[in-house]
This record gives C-alpha cells, sequence and structure tokens, in this order.
C-alpha cells in the first residue's frame, strides 16, 4: 500500500470517528442516566432502515431517468430499481404483517407503512437542520476570517 | 370528498410535489424545470403546513403542524447565517456591517426561540398534548449538530491551515448539542419529561441509524444495477492504426516544431 493511501485511510478514520464516538458516548450517558427500558429500540430501527431503503431506491429509479437521457434511455436499470423499489415495499408490508414483529401503536399494516414514512421525513428535516446550522455557521466564520497576506522575507 | 381522498390529495400528493419539485429544481438542467419544480415544492410545502385546517380528523396533520412550527426559526436562522457570511469579505455583493449585526441577532433569536421550544411555554402542542413529531425533530437535530460538528473540527483540522478559531466554533457547536442533550434527560421542560426526551433521544439515534443503513443499501444496490447493466454493453469501436503515410506526415510536423529553430531566430 503506498503511503499516501494509507495517509488518506488514516485521515478517513480520524473523521469517522470524531463523527461518531462524541455520539455515542452522549447516547450511552444518556441511557445510563435516564433510560429505564430500550425495548422498542430495534422496531424503529428495522422500521426506519426498510422505510429509507424504499425511498431511497424511488429517488435513485428517478435519477435513471436522467442517467437514461445519456445512455439512449436503457430499460434494465430502470427495471431493475423498479424491482428494487418492490422488493423494498413488498419487505415492508411482510415484516408489519407478521404480528408484533415490526407494528407500533398503529392498527394497521397501510397505517404503520404511512406513519414510517412521515417519521421518515422529520428524521431527515431534524438532519438537514442540524447540518444547515453547522454549515452556515462553519461558512459564516470563514467568510469573515480576513484575508491572508503573503509575508515576504525582507531583503 | 371523502376523507381518505381528501387525505390522499392534500398531503400524500402534496408530499410527492415536494419530493419531486425538489428534484426537478435540483437536478434540471432546463430553466423552466427547474421554475416548475420551484413551484411544486412551494405549493407542496405550503399543502402540508395547512393540513392542520384541511385535515384535522387525520393524524398526518401532526406533520403539517410541526413544519409550519418551524417556519419561524428556520428563516431566521437560514437569513441571519446568509447576512453573517455575506457581510464578510466577498469579492461582490458585500452586504454592511449593519446587516451583519441584524444578521446575528436573527441566528441568535432563531436560537433562543427553538430553546423555548424545549425549555418553555413555546413547544408544539397539537391538538392538546405536545405534537408527537417534536419528540422526533428536536433529539434528531441535536444528534445531527452534535455529529456534524464533531467531523466539522476533523475536516477543518484536516484540510485547513490556521483555522483555529473554526475549530473553536464546531467544538462549541459541539459542547451546546452536548450540554443540551443531558440537560434534557435529567430535567423536565414545562411540557417536556426528562425521561421521555431521554428514551425519544436513543428512538432518534435508531431513526437516523437506521435510515443511514437503508440509503446506503439503496445506493450499493443502485450502483450494482449499472455495473451490471455497463459490463454488458458492447466495448466502443477501436480507431484502426495509423497508416505509414500518416506516420510520416506526423512526423513531419513534429520535426517542424521540436527542431529547436524558431521562425523568429
Amino acid at each position: 500500500m503506498k503511503m499516501s493511501d494509507a495517509s488518506l485511510l488514516r485521515s478517513l478514520a480520524r473523521l469517522g470517528a470524531f463523527a461518531v464516538l462524541p455520539m455515542t458516548a452522549v447516547l450511552i450517558l444518556v441511557w445510563w442516566l435516564s433510560v429505564d427500558s430500550t425495548e422498542g429500540t430495534l422496531v424503529r430501527f428495522s422500521n426506519a432502515l426498510l422505510t429509507s431503503f424504499t425511498f431511497v431506491s424511488f429517488i435513485l429509479l428517478m435519477t435513471l431517468f436522467v442517467y437514461g437521457d445519456a445512455r439512449k434511455r436503457p430499460v434494465a436499470p430502470l427495471l431493475g430499481m423498479v424491482l428494487s423499489v418492490l422488493l423494498g415495499a413488498g419487505m415492508t408490508v411482510y415484516f408489519l404483517s407478521q404480528g408484533e414483529l415490526l407494528m407500533e401503536d398503529n392498527g394497521s399494516v397501510r397505517a404503520q407503512a404511512l406513519s414510517n414514512l412521515i417519521r421518515l421525513g422529520t428524521t431527515l428535516i431534524g438532519v438537514g437542520l442540524g447540518v444547515m446550522v453547522v454549515a452556515g455557521t462553519l461558512f459564516a466564520s470563514l467568510m469573515n476570517t480576513p484575508p491572508r497576506r503573503i509575508q515576504f522575507e525582507e531583503e | 370528498m371523502e376523507e381518505a381522498t381528501q387525505a390522499f390529495v392534500f398531503f400524500w400528493l402534496a408530499g410527492l410535489f415536494v419530493v419531486l419539485g425538489a428534484m426537478l429544481a435540483f437536478f434540471s438542467k432546463v430553466h423552466w424545470q427547474r421554475r416548475l419544480g420551484g413551484a411544486l415544492f412551494g405549493s407542496g410545502l405550503l399543502s402540508l403546513m395547512l393540513t392542520p385546517w384541511t385535515l384535522p380528523f387525520s393524524p398526518s396533520s401532526a406533520f403539517g403542524h410541526l413544519l409550519g412550527s418551524l417556519v419561524g426559526p428556520v428563516v431566521l436562522l437560514g437569513v441571519g447565517l446568509y447576512q453573517i457570511a455575506f457581510s464578510g469579505h466577498v469579492p461582490v455583493g458585500r452586504l454592511s456591517r449593519t446587516d451583519r449585526t441584524v444578521g446575528i441577532v436573527m441566528v441568535v433569536v432563531g436560537v433562543l426561540w427553538l430553546e423555548a421550544m424545549h425549555w418553555w411555554v413555546l413547544t408544539p402542542t397539537y391538538p392538546s398534548e405536545v405534537n408527537k413529531y417534536w419528540y422526533i425533530f428536536w433529539p434528531t437535530m441535536l444528534l445531527a449538530v452534535l455529529t456534524c460538528s464533531s467531523a466539522g473540527y476533523a475536516v477543518v483540522g484536516l484540510v485547513g491551515e490556521e483555522r483555529q478559531q473554526e475549530q473553536r466554533l464546531m467544538l462549541v457547536a459541539a459542547a451546546l448539542a452536548i450540554v443540551l442533550m443531558v440537560l434534557g434527560s435529567l430535567f423536565d421542560g414545562p411540557n417536556v419529561e426528562h425521561q421521555r426526551f431521554a428514551t425519544e433521544l436513543l428512538f432518534a439515534a435508531a431513526d437516523v441509524f437506521g435510515a443511514m443503513v437503508g440509503a446506503a443499501v439503496a445506493i450499493l444496490l443502485f450502483a450494482v444495477v449499472l455495473a451490471v447493466y455497463e459490463s454488458q454493453q458492447p466495448a466502443p469501436k477501436r480507431l484502426d492504426p495509423p497508416t505509414q503515410e500518416q506516420l510520416n506526415q506526423a512526423s513531419q510536423i513534429i520535426a517542424q516544431h521540436v527542431g529547436g529553430e524558431g521562425e523568429d531566430e
């Protein structure tokens, strides 16, 4: 492995650690301080996974129309992504219909699926607003830093 | 109109308009399509925010109520950060010092507004209890701020030089998010109990991780579908090798230009 590859890997590992470790530490602290039971967390994770898979597959399916313009409108990848969307939707319905496996407080499979979709929307808004605040703060700070001048050595 | 039809038109169709409108506005290269995308996005969003009035019978209208509750602080934060950024060292269209001051005030008020929604009486309440989607939004946003600011700290350290001020700012943002999460888990707000907040924080983390894993799997599958399709395409036609006559012509042209004697010498 080249030296630059090793350095890149180290940088990525450092970035990943900074992104994940503080959040994990806070979650463990909060769980230790105030949470009695973690029941339902796995259900939320599974519902979010299936909903996100189906939703993102649908979005990627839409982007294939842009791709199709550049590649003489191929049918094969479009069919592949349609199958992917159907697979996600099918798996969601299947697991939701297995009794209490993924069902929460909703009365029917359809209500639970729609509730999952709205919850994904809320999560996306929360993440989007968080990103906007941090990126905006960073950008504003960068733009307000005085421009640097090159210091030449005195002759 | 039946309730189900009303819900379809005012909520789900509007949601589809928001998604398709955003995609058209961002990805289309045609001007009128981008404008159409913006119009679809705006009308869809407006319809979603009006659902507490158009669909008062539907539980989904709580989502529209949350969107409406967030408009104020989001506009303050967005416009405020824009004003601060573009009153800095920008070459063209620089805003005045007053704009910068107004921007700072807007950001502070926006942040205080969001805080007041947890720690004061401004918590979104719909219809008579705390909006259930607020319990998802607020912990998710705090987690996102913490993750982005700590990742931002690492990125600035990796790619920037002498950017200690930005790194300090990222640390402050991360510390603020941590303090808010820990305080929320220890003390009750006027409308939100600390145990409920702590549980919702774990649920929010599960939602975010689940959404990330699901999106990653979908993207991986998308890449596989495209790679399989591309690998099945016939190879592009190769050009014939150059003839002796073409090689002679090329060598003459090269000799004219790399001979070492210019025309002006």
